[in-house]
């Protein structure tokens, strides 16, 4: 038995080696930021002011468009309705899909919500005043113009469509529109999937 | 009839040149009063096959358009990557040209017909009519059903 112990020792030490290696080991397929920069906002939502920081627990997902919107918002929306239904009701619970309105001239908090909410009942929607939701749009990098100018209330809005994760109050992962393009790329469902579980 | 007959030859090559695959009516939140329709064109004929407009009982308007994201960065500053970030933004366009046995497909993040002004909102599952106009004065009807995707 005795002649053993050195292969005890080295198994022992591999497992524990094992145990060691760094759990985030995941490729991430989104851009994972290495020095994640601190974000905050207070805008309004369908029930008063709404805080980034009133979900410090969880993962949130943040995407910023427009309500008149037929076709870029709702290829984003409908792909992170469809990432949220894949997770656990569990994992649920520690994800927050908020789109940010940056038309507040047409959308109010009440429509920017109800949008959110035709997606999934889970998802919140907010704006603020054009100041505010500037503000908000310089701290997350996000551009955006009216375009198509037929009249007011009949425009464009181009915007950046990226969808940001934070994870507590911090910046972490930046998911492109076109890896949120699933009626295109189907297989990048599970990714985006497996990028947010590697995050929970 | 016989009469007849060499009109409707003449007539059935405009039909056949062009196929319609369908595709689908996003299903929009009720608070949104623009949807977008998406389908491919097929031009089985020897010429060129331009998409100008359409029509549906739903929308007061439809226009086509096409997503745009432009990487040109020192042109037009206001468009393309930000700080890294791909702009989107969608653009009216006057015709959809569709080659000589070609074909185009409207799909999210590329062309649409965007259904201006809907007259009630839609529910899944329903079918829309929509006619489409091409140059020439060829028509070609065709329903779509609703859905969320």
């Amino acid at each position: 038995m005795k002649r053993f112990w050195p292969a005890f020792l080295v198994l022992g030490l591999l497992g524990l080696g094992y145990l060691l290696v760094p759990r985030g080991s995941h490729s991430f397929f989104g851009t994972r930021l290495l020095n994640p920069k601190p974000v905050g906002f207070t805008l309004e939502g369908p029930k008063g002011p709404v805080r980034l920081a009133d979900f410090r627990d969880k993962l949130v997902l943040i995407f910023f468009g427009f309500v008149h919107c037929p076709d870029v918002c709702p290829t984003t929306m409908i792909s992170l309705k469809q990432v949220y239904e894949k997770l656990s009701p569990e994992e649920r619970r520690r994800v927050q899909v908020i789109f940010i309105s940056v038309d507040p001239e047409r959308d109010t908090p009440e429509i920017a919500d109800q949008y959110a909410k035709a997606f999934h009942p889970a998802f919140l929607g907010l704006t603020g005043s054009p100041e505010e939701v500037q503000e908000v749009a310089r701290a997350f990098g996000v551009y955006y113009q009216k375009t198509a100018y037929r009249g007011p209330g009949a425009y464009l809005v181009d915007h950046t469509a990226t969808t940001f994760v934070v994870q507590g109050g911090r910046l972490v992962l930046l998911l492109s529109p076109d890896k949120l393009n699933f009626a295109q790329n189907p297989g990048y469902l599970p990714k985006v999937v497996a990028d947010l579980r590697a995050l929970l | 009839m016989k009469r007849l007959l060499p009109i409707l030859l003449f007539l059935f090559p405009a039909l056949a040149q062009v196929v319609v695959e369908p595709g689908w009516v996003r299903l929009v939140p009720p608070v949104v009063p623009d949807t977008a329709a998406y389908l491919t064109l097929v031009n089985r004929g020897r010429t060129p096959l331009r998409l100008v407009g359409a029509e549906t009982p739903v929308a007061s308007r439809v226009s086509l358009h096409r997503d745009h994201q432009e990487h040109n960065h020192q042109q037009h500053n206001h468009q393309g990557h930000k700080g890294g970030h791909a702009v989107l933004g969608m653009r009216p366009v006057p015709y959809v040209e569709v080659p000589p046995g070609g074909k185009v497909a409207f799909r999210p993040g590329g062309y649409h017909l965007m259904l201006e002004g809907l007259k009630r909102p839609l529910k899944a599952g329903e079918k829309v009519e929509l006619t489409l106009l091409f140059q020439g004065g060829l028509k070609v009807k065709v329903a779509l059903p609703v859905a969320m995707r």
